[in-house]
């Protein structure tokens, strides 16, 4: 509707104002994520702790990239679907998709750990268990690590192609970005699927080398989707509580992140639950052992909490329209999911070092804010750095003027 | 035909600039045009070729009553069916017919919520689809029982003989989802149609037409309050029927996937089976629709960028398809197991290796020609390659039940599946039921949703009048989001310079 009416916003709607708290966010972020970094750093390096420590690294890490990969996803898809809505608040997502080069720097102690972390990396647990040697060509740590790194030069491509063109047509205005970006965004998502897949086969499934689910990509990939749209409800209602984009990013918008914050929950239960119900009912030992250790000692009330958590409840509670459309309804309901995506992930890596029981421990929190410190640091400074909506995107008039019917 | 769409309204409706929304119709698109057009396929002597599609459906219908008769009299004997091998096409067929039937829910449902406003121009005809594609696969797991007169002990009713279903089958889910999923389709259909209905009989000349569309039309007089519940009652049935989307052929993937078979047992099977169902849907209503069109002259409401968008979607799920086999593949190898890795490597290279590069080609390799904006727009090759596509589901299922049982794990007992003279009458005649079905549908029914087309026109647009004073239809971009409201509506404070 451009030709009709532009309306467009005044620059101080459009930075962030001089005496936002959000200003000192990205010092205030490094500070903490250093400091906790080097706390963690001490701690793991405490006798017997290197184990412990790198299986914390490893959660932090897979927490803080899922949100980031979530963010490449929801850029791309809004470019291939030409989604008119979602512009207000894509900027945010492409900040925090922008982080993936520095996740994957905070990702070498995780390679240089292997030894802790992954049971196949040990030369003598292949030499004595024939299954595991036949998986060693896929297996093996020069593989694994060049498979690490092509993920990242990967996503870091792909970030910094939709990041680079987005914040250019800020000053230039260019629709041809726009449309570039849309041609892009078809092979972007084979590639991201890919990736994200073998990721974690590679991070994930293999801490268990012994186990295997043709679905487990698409796992960890609803995962992804669920943390950023609350990621994106969050920062958008806090944002709005410091009077940062609150007319921008309107209540018709909230709805929407809303609707697919309910959305890609269900989908995560589908995804989970499909997982879970062929395995038990096939109930072959080889896969059943997996779930097995999540039942046994206090992990069997961990994945209750999860089933209950990340599904039943934000159900329920995201059901109705009013829930979605409330600020002070829906920022409960981001915060709730981001926590029990985290819990999620802590359920997946965790019962492989304590198989007697969940042993939550500092090193948890260091690594947590260690990595989060970082990620956060990285998207205050690109806020503070760049308009906070796509100010001259084609369709931003479309997505201000946006309303649920 | 009278409303050929010009050049340049083709041009306009194809291209994407980025700063406005193309028209989604094209030619006379004004309230009666629409009607009209709508309408007139319903209320004329149909063409010639309509009665000789009707008569060849009609006879393959025959076809397949004959076959079932014979089936019902001699038993399941007459099929293909050997000892491994116990499930043979009429399973294939049954999960082959339940995924044509996705499409229309699909669209219906969740396009709907995604706001994807051009469905309005094919949901009514993929809504009709899926539910005759449901008729068609119910009809095989029904067939395939054997005793087919005691059908009935599928449902759990009470009974003196104290003997309910086997609740832990997936058998039995099967009978659950696809029969709810029928009765929510119809639902849906049947609600959409009520604008539609009351207007054929509103138009109708003749007595007798008033008064069934009447009684079809429930009454429907247009008035605000019916609307306002219409709209309410179609918003609630989208989300009931979105679930559904997925649980049906999830649940019809159980079906497989629970059992300890290498080729069935994965876990990845419910998101690959949906996906496939909606690949296979859509091929079948560009497959129709590209016909349909031409025939009854609604070109210029099911635009060639209708089939566009299609043609993506069917690019997304084709792709996804492939990614499951990929999957399937990669982690059979992963898992260590030989027998995962030989039933993936017989699948591939042995006997019915035929069939497997059939679904490989026909599934994957097609649907990335859509890549390719020229291929998209061509009808020529889209009709062929929805063609291709449905061919290549046909043998996915084929290659899915039969390849993973052909090869047990007791080389013993091994054997070749070829089926017989009357499973190739049974999928035949299916088809002649969907055809005989389809033909009636369109001769009585009409094919799009006026009442729902007609609000994505301009002239539906609340500001349309003060937007377009001058070009009453077609404003390219007036039939955007509606929430594409003018400035004044803003809550932001717009100082208008023009940008880019």
């Amino acid at each position: 509707m451009s030709h009709a009416a532009t309306p467009t916003l005044s620059q101080d709607q459009l930075r962030l104002p001089r005496s936002a708290v959000w200003r000192s966010l990205p010092w205030a972020a490094a500070a903490v994520g250093l400091l906790a970094l080097v706390v963690h750093w001490l701690l793991g390096r405490g006798a017997g702790a290197a184990r412990q420590a790198h299986f914390s690294y490893l959660v932090a890490m897979l927490y803080w990239l899922s949100i980031a990969l979530g963010a490449l996803f929801f850029v791309i898809v809004q470019f291939a679907t030409k989604a008119g809505w979602s512009v207000v608040v894509r900027r945010l997502a492409e900040h925090a998709m922008i982080t993936l080069p520095l996740l994957g720097l905070l990702f070498v102690p995780i390679v240089g750990g292997m030894h802790e972390l992954f049971h196949w990396s040990h030369p003598e647990a292949m030499q004595h268990d024939a299954l595991l040697a036949s998986k060693a060509p896929y297996l093996n740590v020069p593989f694994f690590s060049a498979r690490a790194l092509l993920y990242f030069v990967t996503w870091t491509a792909l970030a910094w192609l939709f990041y680079r063109r987005s914040v250019r047509q800020d000053l230039d205005g260019a629709p041809q970005a726009t449309e570039r970006l849309q041609r892009l965004s078809g092979p972007a998502i084979i590639l991201f699927a890919l990736t994200v897949t073998f990721a974690a086969f590679d991070w994930l499934m293999s801490l268990d080398p012994h186990w295997y689910s043709t679905m487990f990509g698409v796992y960890y990939f609803a995962g992804c989707v669920v943390a950023i749209f609350a990621f994106l409800a969050l920062v958008g209602l806090l944002l709005r509580r410091a009077r940062v984009l609150a007319d921008v990013i309107t209540v018709e918008h909230y709805h929407d992140l809303g609707k697919l914050l309910f959305g890609f929950t269900v989908f995560w239960t589908y995804i989970a639950f499909s997982q879970f119900m062929l395995i038990w009912y096939g109930n072959l030992p080889e896969e059943t052992i997996w779930y097995a250790r999540r039942l046994i000692g206090s992990w069997g009330q961990v994945t209750l909490v999860l089933a209950l958590g990340h599904f039943v409840v934000p159900f329920f509670y995201l059901m109705t329209r009013a829930t979605k459309r409330r600020g002070a309804t829906l920022l409960p309901a981001a915060l709730w999911l981001l926590t029990v995506h985290y819990l999620d992930l802590y359920w997946l890596v965790m019962p492989i070092l304590h198989p007697e029981g969940a042993r939550p421990c500092l090193l948890d929190l260091t690594a947590f804010l260690g990595v989060g410190g970082c990620f956060v640091a990285l998207f205050g400074r690109q806020l503070r750095r760049h308009a906070l909506v796509p100010m001259r995107d084609p369709r931003l008039a479309e997505s201000l003027a946006f309303e649920n019917y | 035909m009278s409303q050929q769409p010009t050049t340049t309204e083709l041009s306009l409706n194809l291209d994407e600039p980025v700063d406005q929304r193309p028209p989604l119709l094209l030619g006379d698109n004004s309230f009666r045009g629409i009607t009209e057009a709508v309408c007139r396929p319903v209320e004329w002597v149909p063409p010639r070729g309509w009665y000789i599609f009707f008569g060849v459906s009609l006879a393959l219908l025959g076809v397949l009553v004959l076959s079932t008769a014979y089936l019902f009299y001699m038993g399941t004997g007459i099929w293909g069916l050997n000892n491994p091998v116990g499930w043979g096409w009429a399973i294939v067929n049954f999960v082959f017919w339940v995924g044509i039937g996705h499409a229309g829910t699909l669209i219906s449902a969740i396009l709907f919520l995604f706001r994807q406003r051009w469905r309005t121009s094919i949901n009514r005809f993929a809504e009709a689809m899926t539910i005759f594609a449901v008729m068609c696969a119910l009809l095989f797991p029904t067939i395939h029982v054997g005793r087919v007169w005691v059908i009935y002990w599928a449902l759990p009713y009470p009974n003196q003989m104290g003997i309910w279903p086997n609740f832990r089958s997936p058998l039995l889910w099967d009978v659950f989802a696809v029969s709810i999923y029928g009765s929510v389709s119809l639902l849906f259909w049947y609600m959409g149609l009520l604008p539609d209905l009351a207007t054929l009989r509103d138009r109708a000349k003749s007595q007798l037409r008033r008064v069934i569309y009447g009684i079809f039309a429930l009454g429907w007089r247009g008035s605000h309050r019916h609307w306002q519940h219409y709209e309410r009652a179609y918003l609630i049935l989208a989300a009931i029927s979105t679930p559904l989307v997925l649980s049906v052929h999830s649940i019809v993937s159980f079906d497989f996937a629970v059992s300890q078979l290498p080729g069935w047992h994965t876990t990845i099977f419910p998101p690959y089976f949906v996906a496939g169902a909606i690949f296979s849907g859509f091929a079948m209503v560009v497959t129709l629709m590209t016909i349909a069109r031409t025939v009854f002259g609604l070109e210029h409401i099911v635009t060639r960028r209708h089939f566009e968008n299609m043609a993506k979607v069917m690019l997304l799920t084709g792709s996804i398809v492939g990614y499951a086999y990929a999957m399937e593949f990669f982690i059979a190898w992963y898992s260590g197991n030989p027998f995962e890795r030989f039933v993936f490597l017989n699948r591939a290279f042995g006997p019915y290796a035929w069939a497997y590069w059939i679904m490989v080609t026909c599934n994957v390799i097609v649907p990335q020609t859509f890549w390719f904006k020229r291929l998209r727009r061509s009808l020529l090759w889209l009709f062929i390659a929805s063609i291709l596509v449905n061919i290549g589901m046909w043998f996915e299922r084929f290659v899915i039940t039969v390849t993973s049982l052909h090869r047990d794990f007791l080389p013993s007992s091994w054997d070749y599946y070829s089926p017989t003279f009357w499973d190739i009458c049974a999928l035949v005649g299916s088809f002649g039921l969907f055809f005989t079905m389809f033909s009636l549908f369109v001769r009585f029914l009409p094919q799009v949703a006026m009442a729902e087309v007609k609000a994505i026109v301009p002239a539906a647009h609340v500001h349309h009048a003060t937007l377009h004073p001058a070009a009453p239809h077609a404003g390219p971009g007036a039939p955007a989001a509606p929430g594409a409201a003018p400035a004044g509506s803003l809550a932001t404070p717009a100082s208008l310079p023009q940008e880019a």
